[in-house]
């Protein structure tokens, strides 16, 4: 089976990163992913587009989605400050407690949702690749999709 | 979001949640859930039409535990889906917040911390 790809730039804003989840959910069909992959991508999604545009002051991000035979990989570049998710610690609440961290459990949900993490720095952008197991649908759309 | 509030007679708030639990689904609901944690003692907050958790609604669902457990409250979860479950348990949310398979359980639970409580205080 041939690999499809979706991408699209979308600017560094919090709207943004709403508009970029509803646009991953879109193309899950279009892509063939099972609910399962289509949460984890979702929820990684939301998680590299808050971190580069409340921390990292990000201007611009582009996601691209290519479903394989093997399994779904997925490109999220940014232009924030550098920034390598792979480093950053698992959080988690260990035991019953008042005193817990609202945030900062990000890193450990990327790493439990995707089966492998990469990043590097390249040319003013922090390009993180994350793959993911796929069920995929048998109906899925044509090859090669794209949108800016 | 829709988010649904049931005021039941025994002290327990039943809040159902339904749909996304996204950027947009957490600013949708964020202010409601404080005034709640503020104001509630038990809190049965209903994933079962919950289709996605990520980061912000999970923000939402801690920053309201947190609340209620400083204000002598409780609050647990129940109804949810395999990876919103898996959400819950990864960020160990769990260890503040029961979580169990559908409502009338989760009340049992919260209706026998209130009689114990009450108790204690009697």
């Amino acid at each position: 089976m041939p690999s499809r790809t979706c991408s699209r730039d979308f600017p560094g804003t919090v709207e943004a990163a709403s508009d970029a989840e509803s646009w991953v959910a879109s193309q899950a069909s279009v892509l063939g992913l099972g609910d399962e992959a289509e949460f984890a991508i979702g929820l990684c999604l939301e998680e590299l587009f808050l971190n580069a545009v409340q921390h990292g002051h990000a201007n611009r991000a582009s996601i691209s989605v290519s479903a394989e035979p093997d399994g779904v990989t997925v490109e999220f570049a940014d232009d924030g400050e550098p920034f390598d998710p792979t480093l950053a610690p698992a959080k988690r609440i260990n035991g019953p407690t008042d005193d817990f961290e609202i945030g900062g459990y990000g890193a450990g949900l990327m790493q439990k949702f995707s089966r492998r993490m990469s990043y590097r720095r390249f040319e003013g952008m922090n390009r993180l690749v994350l793959e993911f197991d796929a069920g995929r649908n048998a109906d899925a759309g044509p090859d090669n999709l794209s949108a800016t | 979001m829709d988010m649904k509030v049931i005021q039941a007679d025994n002290e327990i708030t039943h809040v159902v949640l339904d749909g996304r639990f996204d950027i947009q689904g957490a600013q949708e609901v964020d202010s409601r859930f404080d005034e709640l944690a503020k104001s509630s003692k038990a809190l049965v907050v209903d994933l079962a039409k919950v289709s996605f958790l990520a980061s912000l609604g999970i923000r939402t669902l801690m920053l309201s535990a947190k609340t209620l457990i400083r204000g002598g409250g409780e609050m647990v979860v129940c109804g949810a889906n395999e990876n919103v479950e898996k959400v819950l348990r990864t960020t160990g949310f769990n260890e503040v917040a029961g979580i169990y398979p559908d409502y009338e359980s989760a009340a049992r639970t919260l209706q026998e911390g209130l009689a114990a409580f009450s108790s204690k205080k009697a």
